[in-house]
């Protein structure tokens, strides 16, 4: 019998053969190509080209236009990026926004590092600290918000009444603009604190206890031990964490939305916040994607500027 | 030798392929039949009979679904969800039924829109009455005069307020862009138990400006400085407040738009005074408090004794056994008015317009049908039949918690400005231009002139555009 990838006299099923054979050969940097690879990755892949790659250049086109979803964008040029250069609000935001970074990201890394240490030195009920502290990052965003809605209510929040006790007098968390953003914070580093334990807590028990020992008998006391043993090496845990919670704390949107919906205000309203108004509230669909790419190139730059700053200490 | 047979890369790349043959067919299977929703039960109040259909169905050759989107989810929702019930039941051996779901009410909007582009838009929705003048421009709205007249659906018998909260004059003319449903007005609701202890004649509701304030302040508790129940219930920024400037600054005689759309704020120094109106309750008589965060629960657990807010919240707050009533705006300005909110069926844009006539038979029908919406639902009914039924009055929730809201029809005159920008001059909104630039006012980072001239400025600019 002939094989199959003998060149032979044209017919369609014949030059399918051909094809098919040179597709089985073809070559890229004097390497064959396996396309069984690429079946496996097509189903990842395709979505996500179609979903994100193609999703985010329409939607930096689409910054560019006046769109209200209905009918053809508009093209506009750059008039949505001078509007909100221009917009006093768009200031507001970007500036609590970068607040919630001072506040929530310094938050969750002292506080995560904190519990991680104390699980880690297996004092007392580290096995419940454990359980207690990682809980709150399996519930989702919306929950948390709702519950710590209740719990800095002005009058009956539990906060409140704790802090009462101790003779401060009732803080509105949520309803004044002095301190929405820390109570939205309050919540948000009480939710993300889970997943930074825990990645400190795998830093920490990654320490060789070798090395403490030898520091140790070499008189270091506890605090220097921590401080020139154990420091240096979850160092870029650190920067890890650190990394990660800017980004998401630039991207702060449930807590916001069901605690406070960005009152009062304006006062805790983050940037996608206003992005989420502009755009499905609104349906200015331009100008939302203008300051989302605006959004984009603050935590490109915020990223780059932590990493090099992290980079330059180790 | 073993008997294991080598399973080669083109043996697996065959497998491969057959599954993702497979699932390629799956998934370009009829869909499965979509679960019915749970059964909802109707509310403890007994519900008139529905009438037959006073036309009969359109011939329908082949069963049709007519799919309607809801974001009522309150107690209204509950008897919204009993009217479309009562329609399947009614046609149940007619080929006709509807469809509905719930979508949120912050995704509504986007999502009809999206739906409409694509052309799997439901063939009718909600809609507020004035609100929708850009979707007519963008072609999402049918307007619904032609298909009134094929399913005698009499126009006649609506009331002249709410086809003109239909209506937008700077796009469709004459044109009826909704079936009106139900009109709504903002109310005061008064808790009764607060009004006994504080020694006052509950027969006897304000009725000025002054009488307002006096009862406020004797309803009002105070824990050394601070107001812990508030006599008038508010928030500190947001719809509460912005509502409430809407309504004083009318009564005040400022206009958001003159009555030909051509010119923002007339009279703006009543709009000033208006908003030094509503600080006063916080700074001044202090019958309000900046702290409450939900102001429909805060009146719901009796933190607050005087609450205006619209009939929505009747069923909610009857079912929860809180002890109050309404009464009629009082008169803080020069003439009394208050809010004004039409809510209506409106008919999307389809790609197979055969689809229009059914679904017009549907909404007449449901507008025929809408004594049970307009007496347990919600607002006051839009058919002039229906409101000079004997039974209207006491049919439905008792009058004393909805009387006012029918009532108080005759003066509600702040509706929408039926321009393309509708939603910046909304006064019940809590994140629009106009909320944004009067909490600036609220929370004193902006004084009343600087919210003024903003709101000139903008408004302006929205009716130059049309």
């Amino acid at each position: 019998m002939t094989s199959l990838w003998q060149k032979k006299t044209s017919s369609p099923m014949l030059v399918g053969q051909g094809w098919l054979a040179r597709l089985r050969r073809a070559t890229w940097n004097d390497q064959r190509i396996e396309w069984s690879g690429y079946f496996f990755v097509a189903p990842f892949l395709i979505p996500f080209l179609l979903f994100t790659v193609v999703a985010v250049i329409f939607g930096a086109f689409v910054g560019f236009t006046e769109w209200g979803i209905i009918g053809t964008p508009k093209w506009v040029g750059l008039a949505n990026f001078r509007q909100a250069f221009g917009d006093p609000r768009v200031a507001k935001v970007f500036l609590n926004t970068l607040r919630y970074g001072l506040v929530i990201v310094p938050g969750v890394t002292i506080l995560g590092f904190t519990f991680a240490l104390y699980v880690n030195q297996r004092w007392p009920l580290s096995g419940l600290v454990r359980t207690a502290f990682y809980s709150p990052n399996v519930v989702s965003a919306t929950v948390i918000g709702l519950v710590w809605v209740w719990m800095l209510d002005t009058q009956f929040g539990l906060i409140n009444q704790y802090l009462g006790r101790l003779g401060i007098p009732n803080i509105p968390w949520l309803t004044s603009t002095q301190w929405s953003l820390i109570g939205v914070s309050i919540a948000s580093i009480w939710w993300d604190l889970g997943f930074a334990f825990v990645l400190f807590l795998a830093a920490l028990q990654d320490v060789p206890g070798e090395l403490k020992e030898a520091a140790q008998i070499d008189g270091a006391n506890r605090f220097q031990v921590f401080w020139y043993v154990i420091v240096p090496i979850v160092r870029p845990v650190v920067s890890l964490v650190i990394t990660l919670q800017l980004i998401a704390t630039m991207r702060i949107f449930s807590q916001v939305y069901v605690m406070t919906n960005g009152g009062p205000a304006l006062s805790s309203s983050s940037v996608i916040h206003y992005i989420f108004n502009t755009g499905i509230v609104n349906y200015r669909l331009g100008y939302a994607a203008a300051m989302s790419l605006l959004l984009f190139f603050a935590i490109l730059a915020v990223t780059l500027i932590q990493q090099r700053i992290v980079r330059e200490r180790v | 030798m073993s008997g294991y047979k080598k399973f080669t890369r083109r043996d697996f790349l065959k497998v491969a392929g057959l599954t993702a043959a497979g699932g390629t067919l799956a998934a370009c299977a009829p869909k499965a039949q979509p679960t019915e929703a749970p059964a909802v039960e109707a509310p403890a109040v007994e519900a008139p009979a529905v009438e037959a259909p006073a036309v009969e169905a359109p011939a329908v050759s082949k069963p049709i679904e007519i799919v309607h989107w809801s974001w009522l989810t309150a107690s209204d929702g509950e008897v919204w969800a009993k009217m479309i019930e009562n329609f399947n039941e009614a046609h149940k051996d007619k080929g006709m039924s509807i469809r509905m779901e719930v979508v949120p009410s912050e995704q509504y909007g986007t999502k009809v829109l999206g739906a409409v582009a694509t052309g799997q838009a439901p063939d009718f929705g909600w809609g507020t009455g004035g609100q929708m003048a850009q979707w007519v421009k963008d072609g999402a709205i049918v307007p619904i005069d032609d298909y009134a007249k094929k399913v005698d659906l009499d126009l006649t018998d609506f009331t002249e307020n709410s086809l003109k909260a239909s209506r937008y004059p700077n796009l469709g003319g004459e044109s009826v862009f909704m079936v009106p449903m139900d009109a709504m007005s903002l109310q005061p609701e008064m808790n009764t138990d607060h009004v006994a202890e504080a020694g006052l004649d509950i027969n006897n509701p304000p009725k000025t400006g002054e009488e307002l304030i006096e009862w406020a302040k004797a309803m009002t508790k105070y824990d050394g400085d601070k107001v812990v129940r508030s006599g008038i219930m508010m928030t500190g920024s947001a719809l509460q407040p912005c509502v409430t400037w809407g309504i004083v600054s009318a009564q005040m005689g400022f206009r958001r738009a003159s009555e030909d759309l051509k010119t923002a704020c007339v009279n703006p120094d009543a709009g000033k005074e208006a908003m030094q109106w509503v600080l006063d309750l916080f700074d001044k008589h202090k019958v309000s408090t900046r702290d409450v965060t939900d102001r429909y629960k805060a009146f719901g657990t009796g933190e607050g004794s005087i609450f205006w807010t619209g009939p929505w919240t009747l069923g909610g707050y009857q079912e929860a056994g809180l002890p109050f009533i309404s009464f009629l705006f009082p008169t803080i300005g020069k003439e009394q008015r208050t809010y004004f909110e039409l809510g209506g069926l409106e008919m999307y844009t389809q790609k197979d317009a055969g689809r229009y006539e059914a679904t017009a038979y549907a909404m007449k029908w449901l507008s025929d049908n809408s004594f049970l919406w307009t007496t347990v639902g919600r607002g006051a009914a839009c058919r002039k039949s229906i409101l000079a039924r004997e039974d209207y009055k006491t049919a439905g929730l008792p009058w004393e918690i909805r009387g006012a809201f029918i009532e108080g029809m005759d003066f509600a005159y702040e509706g929408e400005i039926p321009v393309l920008a509708a939603p910046n001059f909304t006064i019940y909104a809590g994140s629009n231009f106009l909320a944004q630039t009067l909490d600036g006012v609220w929370v004193g980072e902006k004084s009343i002139d600087q919210a003024m001239d903003e709101l000139t400025a903008q408004w302006q600019a929205d009716l130059d555009q049309g």
